[in-house]
């Protein structure tokens, strides 16, 4: 089911740009209050912003963006809720948010009450250390682990569960660190209060640098800086930490404005020369477009998916 | 990278950051400009009795960032602006305390006692001369200081502290400040104890949030913008307006105008004169800058006394008290040398230790790209750490403060005697609604409004108990750090329970925290007060 899901999303990820012209007539009835999820300032906020200020200059959408920061997006889920669902107000999380944050919260909401709007990028989620260690590869890593425990950053309770299962896969315990932001891990990693971490594409220039090394790619399928890192299914996870940043309305949000918003939105994120375009192409290796009825499958399959994580975490 | 590169790219980050305007082919770049806009509207506010650099810096925070925006480029001309709000106004509060025998700031109070006596005597240009070269000087002085201690002692903190030391420093800081800001330990205390309690209010590791009781509202905790400018500046709003109504009771009658006579002029025998007492004061101020909390009203007390000793010893006249230049020497400089060093547990440990500092984090914090702590100082080798060139170009941003404020500072200094003449019926209802406004800028809910006035009124009830507002505002500010830090120490350390022991630096500081209590208490028992 799973596989079936993720292959389907993958096809129609590569035709979602298509259905950019279906709902062009429609304009947005005001102003745009546009719900950030992430820190002021960050990798994902800028990227936010950078869309809201390209659709500006673009149609003359004119947007308000708002911090509704915490709980892993889940206080921005919660306020945007009972918002007018006409496309006025809308809200960038990521589908970790709507998927196993929703789940774990449980806070009398689903997916359902949502409307997906459009995905914009996907993470580069590696497993990382510093090259000062020595370790080379996965297998050099694991080796010190089973001498003392290691201790390993991540930036959410999914991954902390990941991080959980990985150990148990490998035989070593981690002292598992729970930080707030991809950030926070690398300072973390780099200062030495930790010796691993995930990051998820902020450790592209460290890497390009030879300062950091991909030790393994946290995602399905393998990292586009470095390849030859294992996968977790190759290190005998199930789970992965695919993910995507992901645009949100209230739920019902009439069709053709939720269209006409995704189709706005992957439009100024693919065309070469936007600013939101070049921030995504360097920070998260290009764009990511699952629109629509797909992103809200997507969204629906992770919320379904994180009983599984959690009961194989809790074992 | 070498370290020289860095400061190199600092320089050139102020320099050459964004253009403001084009004067005839020499594009002035905004951060300068900023920063002399801050200096200028510094030493304005702290010649006006009733307004504090703080409260300055507090308001045009959110107006800074809401023109400034969230990118890393904002960082250079936000700090700019607010480092010189700071140093303007430490020599601003000079002005009305020689001419009008008010303090303009706090810590001008001892300026008052030898720079009003001398504007009697008809010096009084000569006694804002005095007030301005110490001043700069002290000034000066603490942030060469600044710059060269807080990079080794951030390298040290980062190679020898782990995350346990981490968590004991900053229960071993809040302690401190709870201690000695105010009389009273006890007080201190239940200060700091609100302050961790409004800041775990919806924060937290679980998706729950706790202590909201239900609602939406307080599911994202209280605004940071709310909760202190409403202690901090409502609520001395607050208190001045009751301070006001009650001073409107006993009017004073209106001073006679004092003729100015005789040299006005600071001549070079002044100068070599009042250096001992400068460079004695600037020390002292720089010490007691360096640890967080104490503030530089002490700093003042204790420079002017340590002045006074001397002074009395020497037996010259006029002594202190009635007229000495030496006394605005040895006050000025101690005062005004506590604000760069003030800026060395910000940045070498992410403490801040007065109102000015809080104002500095919360502008870092809220704009994003820097995180005043260890990690800024972290030379790297082959990419470039984006925060260590915005440290130096902080360190740039000050040296030009105090460019600024040997150049032109003094003449703007003394022309500014009218401030204050502007009532305070008036500037206290403009400087609320500003801070009203200038919140509302900054979150764009009306909760936030809410929020600031609650806090307002808590600020308020707290000076009327005579509890210092600081601790709690430093303790807000503190308290997800503290909780992040103790639970990655815990987590880090394979969920030891004793984690706060088990190492004997962090043992260390925890024994140094109980010490610090148990003095303090012992003392306030000592002195009745």
């Amino acid at each position: 089911m799973k596989s079936i899901l993720k292959a389907a999303i993958a096809a129609i990820g590569l035709t979602a740009m298509t259905t950019g012209a279906m709902a062009a007539d429609w304009t947005p009835p005001g102003p745009i209050k546009l719900m950030i999820a992430f820190r002021a300032g960050g990798g994902a906020d800028t990227q936010a912003r950078l869309i809201a200020e390209d659709l500006e200059a673009k149609l003359g959408w004119k947007f308000i963006p708002e911090q509704v920061t915490g709980k892993g997006g889940m206080n921005l889920a919660m306020a945007i809720k009972d918002q007018p669902n006409d496309g006025s107000v809308i809200g960038m999380v990521v589908t970790e948010t709507l998927g196993y944050n929703m789940m774990v919260a449980n806070a009398g909401v689903t997916p359902d009450d949502f409307t997906a709007i459009t995905t914009t990028a996907g993470f580069q989620m590696g497993i990382v250390s510093t090259a000062e260690k020595g370790w080379t590869s996965f297998a050099d890593m694991i080796a010190d682990a089973k001498k003392s425990p290691l201790r390993f950053g991540v930036m959410s309770p999914k991954l902390a569960d990941i991080a959980y299962l990985l150990g148990e896969a490998q035989g070593v315990d981690f002292n598992i660190v729970s930080v707030k932001g991809g950030k926070a891990v690398m300072n973390g990693v780099t200062a030495g209060d930790m010796d691993l971490g995930f990051m998820a594409g902020i450790q592209g220039k460290g890497v390009a640098a030879g300062d950091l090394v991909n030790l393994a790619s946290a995602l399905s399928v393998p990292l586009k800086q470095t390849p030859e890192a294992p996968t977790l299914a190759d290190l005998g996870v199930e789970f992965s930490a695919d993910g995507y940043f992901l645009f949100i309305g209230p739920g019902g949000m009439p069709t053709e404005a939720r269209d006409a918003l995704a189709a706005a939105i992957g439009e100024a994120i693919s065309t070469d020369g936007m600013k939101s375009n070049g921030m995504i192409t360097k920070a998260f290796g290009g764009p990511a477009l699952i629109a629509g009825d797909d992103a809200q499958a997507l969204v629906s399959g992770d919320y379904a998916a994180a009983g599984a994580l959690l009961e194989a975490a809790s074992q | 990278m070498g370290w020289l590169d860095y400061v190199w790219m600092g320089v050139l980050a102020v320099f050459q950051g964004p253009e403001l305007i084009n004067l005839m082919g020499l594009p002035i770049p905004v951060t300068l400009a900023m920063i002399a806009a801050g200096f200028l509207l510094g030493i304005a506010v702290g010649a006006t009795p009733g307004l504090a650099g703080p409260m300055a810096m507090a308001i045009a925070l959110p107006i800074l960032i809401s023109v400034f925006g969230f990118s890393p480029d904002a960082l250079l001309p936000v700090f700019g602006f607010l480092i010189g709000i700071m140093k303007g106004a430490t020599i601003g509060g000079a002005v009305p305390a020689i001419l009008f025998n008010t303090p303009g700031t706090p810590d001008a109070y001892m300026t008052t006692l030898d720079g009003y006596p001398m504007t009697q005597a008809g010096q009084a240009r000569k006694a804002l001369r005095v007030a301005h070269f110490s001043s700069a000087s002290g000034d000066t002085f603490s942030d060469i200081v600044l710059i060269l201690c807080a990079p080794f002692l951030a390298v040290l903190v980062e190679r020898y502290l782990d995350l346990p030391e981490k968590t004991a420093l900053l229960i071993l800081s809040l302690a401190f400040i709870a201690a000695v800001i105010g009389g009273s330990v006890g007080k201190g205390l239940i200060s700091l104890g609100l302050g961790l309690l409004a800041a775990y209010v919806g924060t937290g590791e679980d998706f729950y949030p706790r202590l909201s009781m239900g609602t939406q509202t307080l599911a994202q905790g209280f605004p940071i913008a709310a909760v202190v400018l409403g202690v901090l500046i409502i609520g001395e709003v607050f208190k001045s307006l009751e301070d006001l109504w009650s001073e409107a009771r006993n009017r004073r009658s209106p001073r006679p105008p004092i003729t100015q006579s005789g040299d006005q002029r600071l001549r070079w025998t002044d100068i070599r004169r009042l250096l001992p007492f400068v460079a004695r004061s600037a020390v002292i101020g720089t010490a007691i800058g360096a640890l967080p909390g104490i503030g530089s009203t002490l700093a003042a007390t204790l420079g002017y006394t340590t002045g006074n000793t001397r002074h009395a010893r020497s037996g010259a006249r006029p002594r202190f008290g009635e007229g000495a230049p030496e006394g605005i020497a040895a006050t000025e400089a101690a005062n005004s040398s506590v604000s760069g060093a003030n800026l060395i547990p910000v940045l070498s440990l992410g403490i801040p230790g007065n109102a000015a500092a809080v104002f500095l984090i919360l502008a870092a914090d809220t704009i994003g790209g820097f995180n005043p702590g260890p990690s800024v100082f972290r030379f790297t080798g082959d990419v470039v750490n984006p925060e260590l060139v915005i440290a130096f170009g902080l360190f740039t941003c000050m040296m030009i403060a105090n460019l600024l404020n040997w150049t032109i500072g003094g003449a703007f200094m003394r022309s500014m005697g009218f401030m204050s003449r502007i009532p305070k019926q008036i500037l206290l209802p403009v400087v609320l609604l500003l801070t009203l406004t200038s919140i509302y800028v900054q979150e764009t809910r009306m909760a936030a409004i809410w929020f600031a006035i609650g806090f307002g009124v808590l600020g308020y009830l707290m000076r009327r108990l005579g509890m210092s507002p600081l601790p709690f505002v430093i303790a807000f500010i503190l308290g997800a750090k503290l909780e992040e830090t103790a639970r990655q120490a815990f987590a880090a350390t394979g969920g030891d329970p004793f984690f706060l022991v088990s190492s004997p630096i962090a043992a260390l500081f925890m024994v140094l925290t109980v010490g610090v209590i148990l003095r303090s208490t012992r003392k306030s028992k000592d002195l009745p007060t």
